[in-house]
C-alpha cells in the first residue's frame, strides 16, 4: 500500500487525473526527451557501477539467460492469445505481441526506484538485462507477422535493422552501463549530485508527463475492445508472475526476482512501436501504442509493481 | 518585372519513423531537394495525435516539403501511390511559382 503513497507514482497519477480532467497542462516536448534520456544515462551509470563493485557473476548470466528467454517467449504466447482471445489479425497480433515481449524502461526504473525504497534494491547487473531484453522480441514479433501474416518486410531493409539495434535508448542504456563500470564507485561520485541526488525528483517530474501521456492516449483511442483491455492488464499479470517465479527458482533474492518480474510484465513503447511502424505499417498504431502505453503502463505502475514484489517475497 | 517559372509543391504528412522511406523514394525519384516540418498534433480517421518523442515518435508525424518540375512530380507520385493507404500518408499537390527555376 505504502508503494501507492509514493512520490513517483502520486506525480504519475497527477498527470493522468490531469488529462482526464482535460487541464491545459503540457510538458514541453523537448524537456521530456531531455528527462527520458537523463533518466536512462542515469540507471545505466547506476547498474554499470554495482557491476564494476561486484565483478560478473553467475547470477548475473542466468538471469541474462532467463531474460533473453523470457523476451523470446512471451511474445509467441502473446501472438496466440492476441489471434485466439484478442481475435486480432495476424500482423497487429504479431506488432503488439512484440511490444509485450520488450521491455519498458520506464516501468523498470520505476520498479527500481520503489524496491531500493522498501529496502529491497534489485542488483545493479539487472539493467544489463534490462537492455538484452529490449529487441529480441521485435526479431520475434517480425518472425510471427511473416509467418503466419504474410508481411513483406524486405522494403524496411537496413533502417529498420538500425532502428532496432541501434536504438537509442539501447545505445544509451548500454553505453552509460559500460562507462559506469569503467569509472566504478570513485569515478561515480563526481557525478553523484547529477545522478543520484536529483533521479527521484527528476523521476516525478518524468512520470507526471507519462501520466499525462498515458491518460490522454486512453481517452483519444479508438481501436480498443474489452479482450484487448483484460489482455494488457492479465497478460503482464501472468509475465510478471513468471518472471518472479524463474527468479526465485534461480536463486536471485528478492528484489531481483521482483525486477525480472517486472521485465517480464512490462510493455515497450519506445524501442518497439517506431520499429514496427517501420516494419509492419499496416499494422495498426493506435493499437499498440495504446495497450502498452495508456493500458500496461499504468497498471504495471501502479497494481502490477507491489503485487509482483509481493509474490517475490512469499515466494523467493 | 521577375520571371518566375511554375512547378508543383508536394507536401507529404507521414509518421516519423516511415520518413527514412519517403526520403529514400525521393532520392529515387531525382527530387533535388526537401524541407521537413514538425507538427504538434492533429485529428483524423484514426482518433487524435500528439507529437509525442518519448514514444520513440512512433506517434508524431512529419511534413516533408518540396518543390519539383512536372516530370520529377510524375514519378515521385507514382512512387508514393501505392503506398498511401498502408502508410497512412496525406499527400497534397499544388502548383506554385518559384523564381529561380533551375534549382527545382
Amino acid at each position: 500500500m505504502e508503494t501507492l503513497f509514493s512520490p513517483v507514482i502520486l506525480f504519475f497519477v497527477l498527470g493522468a487525473l490531469a488529462a482526464f480532467a482535460r487541464s491545459d497542462l503540457v510538458f514541453p516536448e523537448a524537456l521530456s526527451k531531455a528527462l527520458s534520456i537523463y533518466l536512462m544515462c542515469a540507471i545505466g551509470l547506476k547498474g554499470g557501477v554495482l557491476v564494476a563493485g561486484n565483478g560478473a557473476t553467475v547470477d548475473l548470466l542466468l538471469a541474462a539467460a532467463a531474460g533473453l528467454t523470457l523476451s523470446m517467449t512471451i511474445p509467441l504466447i502473446g501472438f496466440f492469445l492476441l489471434r485466439g482471445v484478442g481475435r486480432l489479425d495476424p500482423v497487429n497480433a504479431a506488432a503488439v505481441a512484440a511490444h509485450y515481449g520488450s521491455v519498458s524502461v520506464v516501468t523498470f526504473i520505476a520498479g527500481d526506484q520503489l524496491l531500493s525504497d522498501a529496502g529491497l534494491p534489485p542488483a545493479g547487473y539487472m539493467v544489463a538485462v534490462l537492455a538484452l531484453m529490449e529487441t529480441p522480441a521485435i526479431i520475434v514479433g517480425l518472425f510471427l507477422a511473416r509467418r503466419f501474416g504474410g508481411a513483406d518486410m524486405a522494403t524496411a531493409g537496413g533502417s529498420l535493422w538500425r532502428e532496432t539495434l541501434l536504438n537509442g535508448s539501447v545505445v544509451l542504456l548500454v553505453g552509460s552501463f559500460v562507462i559506469g563500470m569503467i569509472i566504478g564507485k570513485p569515478g561515480f561520485e563526481p557525478l553523484t549530485p547529477v545522478f543520484e541526488t536529483g533521479f527521484t525528483g527528476l523521476l516525478c517530474l518524468f512520470l507526471l508527463d507519462m501520466g499525462l501521456l498515458a491518460a490522454r492516449r486512453l481517452r483519444n483511442t479508438r481501436s480498443l475492445t474489452v479482450r484487448l483491455v483484460a489482455f494488457a492488464i492479465i497478460f503482464p499479470l501472468l509475465n510478471g508472475t513468471l518472471g518472479v517465479m524463474i527468479g526465485g527458482l534461480l536463486g536471485l533474492d528478492v528484489g531481483t526476482s521482483t525486477a525480472l518480474g517486472i521485465l517480464g510484465a512490462s510493455a515497450s513503447y519506445i524501442a518497439v512501436p517506431a520499429a514496427m511502424r517501420l516494419a509492419l505499417p499496416k499494422a495498426d498504431a493506435g493499437l499498440y501504442l495504446t495497450m502498452s502505453l495508456a493500458i500496461t503502463f499504468p497498471f504495471n505502475i501502479t497494481v502490477g509493481i507491489p503485487v509482483y514484489t509481493a509474490i517475490a517475497k512469499w515466494s523467493v | 518585372m521577375v520571371t518566375t517559372h511554375p512547378r508543383k509543391k508536394i507536401e507529404i504528412l507521414v509518421d516519423a519513423p516511415l520518413l527514412s522511406r519517403i526520403q529514400q523514394l525521393a532520392k529515387d525519384a531525382e527530387v533535388k531537394g526537401y524541407t521537413l516540418q514538425r507538427t504538434i498534433g492533429g485529428e483524423g480517421g484514426q482518433g487524435r495525435w500528439r507529437a509525442e518523442e518519448v514514444t520513440g515518435g512512433a506517434g508524431s508525424k512529419v511534413v516533408f516539403a518540396t518543390i519539383v518540375d512536372e516530370d520529377t512530380a510524375d514519378r515521385f507520385l507514382s512512387d508514393l501511390e501505392p503506398l498511401l493507404s498502408e502508410y497512412g500518408l496525406l499527400v497534397t499537390v499544388s502548383p506554385v511559382e518559384v523564381i529561380r527555376g533551375e534549382r527545382f
